[in-house]
């Protein structure tokens, strides 16, 4: 179920304050959060974050087109390698 | 036959199931477009008079987005998922479901035909 209209997009309020703090300064670093489920409000817009995926920090640029997204859509917690199959497919495709 | 939105709209059906023929017309769009240019539903195609014909074309192309532009509409979407990377458009690059369905059975739809071992060594032969 989606959520409320009534209380408006979430955003972590630490995160929020972050993200004024390095848009005044005018030099903005890179934000490390762990907060996935923050939405990506216009104001980040050309901010670097550094989103959690449980293990490490993935670099996020955000783009206007983000915009409605959440931060931890763009930070995968799974890693795919593909299956053995798919490795005999390459190695028979090099011969 | 006559054709609207350039689909051909069958002759023996009832014009209420012959719209639906149109990509992006359902039955419920179907009804509403009937009740906005007062047709009853049950006429049958051919049945249908040129002036009504006209009123029908007239409410889709000003109302509703069909065939050609809804399939471009859909398609620059799914684009604009694929170039911000998020999850949904990873898992469109991947030919996987994008909403959570499992993986482990199923999910043809999106994986296409299943590749047996041997059918993998013929293509990877090519």
């Amino acid at each position: 179920m989606p959520r409320s209209n009534k209380k408006g997009p979430y955003v972590n309020e630490k995160l929020e304050k972050k993200v004024q703090a390095e848009k005044a300064s005018g030099n903005p670093r890179i934000i490390k959060t762990w907060s996935r489920g923050s939405m990506v409000s216009p104001d980040m817009i050309g901010l670097t974050f550094a989103v959690h995926n449980g293990r490490k920090f993935i670099p996020v640029y955000v783009t206007e087109h983000m915009v409605g997204h959440k931060l931890g859509e763009f930070s995968p917690t799974r890693t795919f390698h593909s299956h053995a199959g798919g490795d005999k497919k390459s190695k028979m495709g090099k011969r | 036959m006559p054709r609207i939105a350039g689909v051909d709209i069958p002759l023996e059906k009832r014009i209420e199931v012959g719209l639906t023929y149109i990509y992006g017309v359902g039955k419920v769009i179907s009804k509403q477009i009937l009740t906005e240019t007062n047709i009853d539903v049950n006429t049958k195609s051919k049945d249908l008079t040129d002036q009504e014909v006209a009123a029908i074309r007239d409410l889709l192309e000003n109302k509703y987005t069909v065939e050609g532009d809804l399939r471009k509409e859909v398609q620059t979407n799914i684009r604009r998922l694929v170039e911000i990377g998020c999850y949904r458009g990873i898992r469109h690059r991947s030919g996987l479901p994008t909403r959570g369905q499992k993986t482990k059975s199923n999910a043809r739809t999106r994986k296409g035909p299943r590749g047996t071992a041997i059918a993998k060594k013929k293509k990877a032969g090519k």
